[in-house]
C-alpha cells in the first residue's frame, strides 16, 4: 500500500497530465467515483485520515472523517480511483461506490430538471421568448409559426448538418418571385445562445408586424426575410447535452482526435490566412479547406442559387458591437463609409431602447483580424450591406446571459436590424 | 454673422496633426487612443482585474464602465505603457461606482503587466466593509461545507445562496487573469465549474474552484484549478493552476496542409 502510494508520486506527473487533459478536453467530472467509507476501527480510521494528506490525490471529501461509525465519503477523480481503491483494500478497509460516475449523475440531473419545468407549447402566443430553448422546442415552434401563417412563411431545408440534422432557414414573403432579400442568421457559434434566442423572438416580431401593418411590413411589401434561427444544429445539441460552451461544429476531419471546425473562419475570404488556426484542436480551426462544413457550404450554396441577396447580417455575441468588412485584411472595404454611417445609424437606433452602449466599425480595427468570416466572403460576392452584431453583454455574463435579458437584447437588436433592412431597401443596387 | 471663432472640426483637426495616430509611439512622447480602441478597452481591463484583485473585498468589485481617456508610452527597454481614464460599475448591480485612474505597462519579456490603479468610490468604505461583513457571516454559518456547479448555469441563474461564492471567484480569478494578461491575450471569466469549501479550523474561509476563463482573441476556455483564502480585510490568498492546451490533440497530426505555415493563431 505503501508501495502504491509512493509509485503514484512517482508518476505523478503523468497523472497530472491526464487530468489536465481530462479537464481540457471533456467535462470534468467524468469517470469520478465518490466511495463511502464507514471505520469501524482506529487502524480503519487512521488509513482514511492518511488520504487526506495526500493533496496530490485531490480528493475531496464530501464528509470528512470524525469518529468511529461515522460515513465517510470521498470524492476520488478518476485518475486517483485505482490508487486509492488499492490503498484502502491492501489496509483491509471496505468501502462501497455510492456514486458510479459523478458527472453522469449532474448531467442526469440536469435533464431532469429541465424536462420536469418544460411544457410543450400549444402556439406561437403560449411559446416562452424569455426563456432559453432546446433545438426540438426552437424546431417545433418554426413548425408552429408556418402553420400559424402558411401566406406569409415558409420553411425551407437548405442542406443537413454533419451529424445529419436539417438545416432550416423560413422565409418571409408576402410574394413576388425572388425578390432582393434581406439574410439573418443567428446562432452560427452555438455558445451564443442570446442569439438564437433572439432568432426566435424576429421571427414572432415578423409575423406581429406583418399582422398590424407596421414595423418591418412595409419592408415586406418589397422584400422578403430569410431567418436562420439555429445555424449550428450539431453545437447546439452539445451545448445542452455535454458542454455549454462549445462553438464550434462537430465535424470530424481525418488526421486529428479533435472535432470541430470554427464555422466563421471556415468561408472562402483570406481562408487560412492570419486570424484564423491551423490547430483542429483550437476554436478558431478553419477546417481543411474552405466550406467543409455542411452548415456553411448550404448557405453558400443558397446565396448563390438566389442570387438576389442584398442585405446579409450574422449574429454572434457578447461584447456589444457592429461589425462590417473586412476581417481578414486593414484594406478599408470599398463601400466602408456608407457601412460606418448605416452603422452609425443602427447603433443609435439600438440604444435609443435601453441605453445599451455598442461600438461600432470593421471587424479588424473593432474586434481582431479574423479570416475566413461569413461577411466578408459575402461583401466579396456582392452583397454590399453586409454586418455582423456582437450581441449583450460585455463580458459580466459573457456567454452565460440570465435569460430575463433575452427579451430586451432581441427588442433593442430588432432596432438596429430595421434600420438596416430599410437603407438597403431605400438603397437596391 | 459668422464668428471669426475656429469651427470645431478644424480644432479637431489641429489635434490631430499635433497627436498623429497610427503611427508608432516615439520613445518618451505620448501617443493619445480612441478611448473606445480595442487596446485602450484591454488594458482598461486588465487594471481592473488587477485592483479587483488588490481590493481584498467582494462588496467593491468593479466591472468596466467606459474609457475616458487613453495614452500610449512606448518606454524603451521596458514595454509599453497606457495612462488610462475610465468609469466603472458595480460587478453585482450595474450601478455607477465611480472612476478609476491607471497605469497598465506590459513587459517586453514574459511577466504579468505591471499596473497601478486608483478609483474613486460611490460606496463608502463603511458600505463595503459591511457588504464584506455580510458575505463572510453568510459564508461561515452553512450547516455543512459548500459546494457548487455551474456558477451561472446554462441560463445564467446565479443561485442566492452561492452568490458570496461567486463573488469569491470574480475576485480570485481576477489575479489569474490579470497574470496572464498580454497586450494581445485578454480574458473574461465564464463561468465557475465547481467550488468545494475546506473547512478550516480558524476564522478564513478556504475553497477550491475550478474556474473556466473565456481567452480572446483566440476564443479558447481555458481551464483553472483555484485555492483560495479569504477572511473580510486581509489579503486575498490565491493558488493557481490552469490546464495548457498544447494537451489537447497532442500527439495528433494535423491533416491540413493547406497555406505555407502549419499553425497560425489568430493574432493581430
Amino acid at each position: 500500500m505503501r508501495d502504491q502510494l509512493s509509485l503514484l508520486t512517482m508518476r505523478l506527473p503523468v497523472l497530472l497530465a491526464a487530468l489536465v487533459a481530462v479537464a481540457a478536453c471533456t467535462e470534468t467530472f467524468v469517470g469520478h467515483q465518490v466511495l463511502r467509507v464507514v471505520p469501524q476501527s482506529d487502524e480503519e480510521l487512521q488509513k482514511v485520515q492518511e488520504l487526506q494528506d495526500l493533496e496530490h490525490l485531490q480528493l475531496d471529501f464530501w464528509l470528512a472523517p470524525r469518529r468511529l461509525g461515522l460515513p465517510v465519503d470521498i470524492h476520488v477523480p478518476f485518475p486517483s480511483l485505482q490508487a486509492v481503491k488499492a490503498h484502502l483494500e491492501a489496509g483491509g478497509v471496505s468501502y462501497s461506490i455510492m456514486i458510479e460516475d459523478v458527472q453522469a449523475l449532474l448531467d442526469e440531473e440536469q435533464t431532469e430538471m429541465l424536462r420536469s419545468s418544460r411544457q410543450l407549447p400549444l402556439s406561437t402566443e403560449t411559446f416562452n421568448y424569455e426563456a432559453y430553448h432546446t433545438i426540438d422546442e426552437i424546431y417545433n415552434f418554426m413548425d408552429m409559426l408556418v402553420a400559424e401563417n402558411p401566406n406569409l412563411v415558409s420553411k425551407l431545408e437548405i442542406g443537413r448538418s454533419t451529424e445529419n440534422r436539417p438545416l432550416y432557414v423560413l422565409k418571409f414573403s408576402t410574394g413576388g418571385t425572388n425578390r432582393p432579400a434581406v439574410w439573418i442568421d443567428t446562432g452560427i457559434h452555438s455558445r451564443e445562445w442570446v442569439t438564437q434566442a433572439s432568432g426566435v423572438w424576429f421571427a414572432k416580431k415578423i409575423v406581429q408586424d406583418h399582422a398590424n401593418n407596421e414595423g418591418v411590413a412595409s419592408i415586406l411589401e418589397t422584400m422578403d426575410i430569410f431567418l436562420e434561427i439555429v445555424t449550428n444544429p450539431d453545437g447546439f445539441a452539445f451545448t445542452h447535452t455535454k458542454n455549454r460552451l462549445w462553438r464550434k461544429t462537430r465535424s470530424k476531419h481525418s488526421g486529428s482526435i479533435c472535432v470541430g471546425v470554427d464555422p466563421n473562419r471556415n468561408w472562402d475570404a483570406g481562408f487560412g490566412e492570419a486570424g484564423a488556426s491551423g490547430n483542429p484542436c483550437t476554436e478558431t480551426y478553419h477546417g481543411p479547406y474552405p466550406n467543409s462544413e455542411p452548415e456553411v457550404k448550404s448557405i453558400v450554396d443558397f446565396v448563390k442559387s438566389h442570387g438576389n441577396i442584398k442585405a446579409f447580417v450574422s449574429i454572434h455575441s457578447y461584447s456589444q458591437l457592429l461589425l462590417y468588412p473586412y476581417g481578414y485584411t486593414s484594406a478599408p472595404a470599398p463601400d466602408q463609409q456608407e457601412l460606418h454611417e448605416v452603422s452609425a445609424k443602427a447603433v443609435a437606433a439600438l440604444s435609443s431602447l435601453y441605453g445599451t452602449k455598442y461600438k461600432y466599425g470593421s471587424i479588424i480595427t473593432t474586434i481582431y483580424r479574423a479570416s475566413g468570416g461569413t461577411i466578408d466572403w459575402t461583401y466579396n460576392q456582392g452583397i454590399k450591406y453586409s454586418f455582423t452584431f456582437e450581441l449583450r453583454d460585455t463580458g459580466r455574463y459573457g456567454f452565460l446571459l440570465p435569460a430575463k435579458q433575452i427579451v430586451p437584447t432581441a427588442q433593442e437588436t430588432w432596432l438596429g436590424l430595421k434600420v438596416i433592412m430599410e437603407h438597403a431597401r431605400d438603397n437596391l443596387y | 454673422m459668422p464668428g471669426l471663432r475656429a469651427s470645431p472640426p478644424a480644432f479637431l483637426l489641429l489635434l490631430v496633426l499635433v497627436f498623429p495616430r497610427g503611427s508608432p509611439a516615439a520613445p518618451g512622447a505620448g501617443q493619445e487612443l480612441e478611448p473606445g480602441s480595442r487596446s485602450a478597452v484591454a488594458a482598461a481591463r486588465v487594471a481592473l482585474h488587477y485592483g479587483n484583485f488588490q481590493a481584498r473585498s467582494l462588496g467593491g468589485l468593479r466591472a468596466l464602465g467606459q474609457v475616458r481617456k487613453a495614452t500610449l508610452k512606448n518606454i524603451p527597454e521596458s514595454g509599453h505603457k497606457y495612462y488610462l481614464q475610465f468609469s466603472t460599475e458595480d460587478y453585482r448591480t450595474g450601478e455607477d461606482a465611480g472612476n478609476c485612474l491607471a497605469t497598465v505597462l506590459y513587459p517586453k519579456k514574459k511577466s504579468p503587466p505591471v499596473v497601478s490603479i486608483k478609483c474613486s468610490h460611490t460606496k463608502d468604505k463603511k458600505e463595503i466593509q459591511e457588504e464584506d461583513n455580510r458575505f463572510y457571516q453568510r459564508i461561515r454559518h452553512q450547516s455543512k461545507p459548500i459546494t457548487g456547479n455551474n456558477i451561472p448555469d446554462s441560463y445564467g441563474n446565479i443561485e442566492p445562496a452561492l452568490e458570496p461564492v461567486w463573488a469569491l471567484a470574480v475576485a480570485g480569478s481576477s489575479s489569474i487573469m490579470w497574470e496572464k494578461s498580454t497586450e494581445t491575450l485578454g480574458y473574461f471569466l465564464a463561468q465557475v465549474k465547481s467550488v468545494r469549501q475546506w473547512v478550516r479550523k480558524d476564522d478564513f474561509t478556504e475553497f477550491d474552484y475550478t474556474v473556466l476563463l473565456h481567452e480572446i482573441p483566440t476564443q479558447e476556455i481555458i481551464s483553472c484549478h483555484m485555492r483560495l483564502t479569504w477572511l473580510p480585510g486581509h489579503p486575498l490568498k490565491v493558488k493557481h493552476f490552469c490546464a495548457s492546451n498544447a494537451d489537447e490533440g497532442s500527439g495528433a497530426e494535423s491533416g491540413s496542409a493547406a497555406g505555407p505555415s502549419a499553425e497560425k493563431g489568430a493574432k493581430f
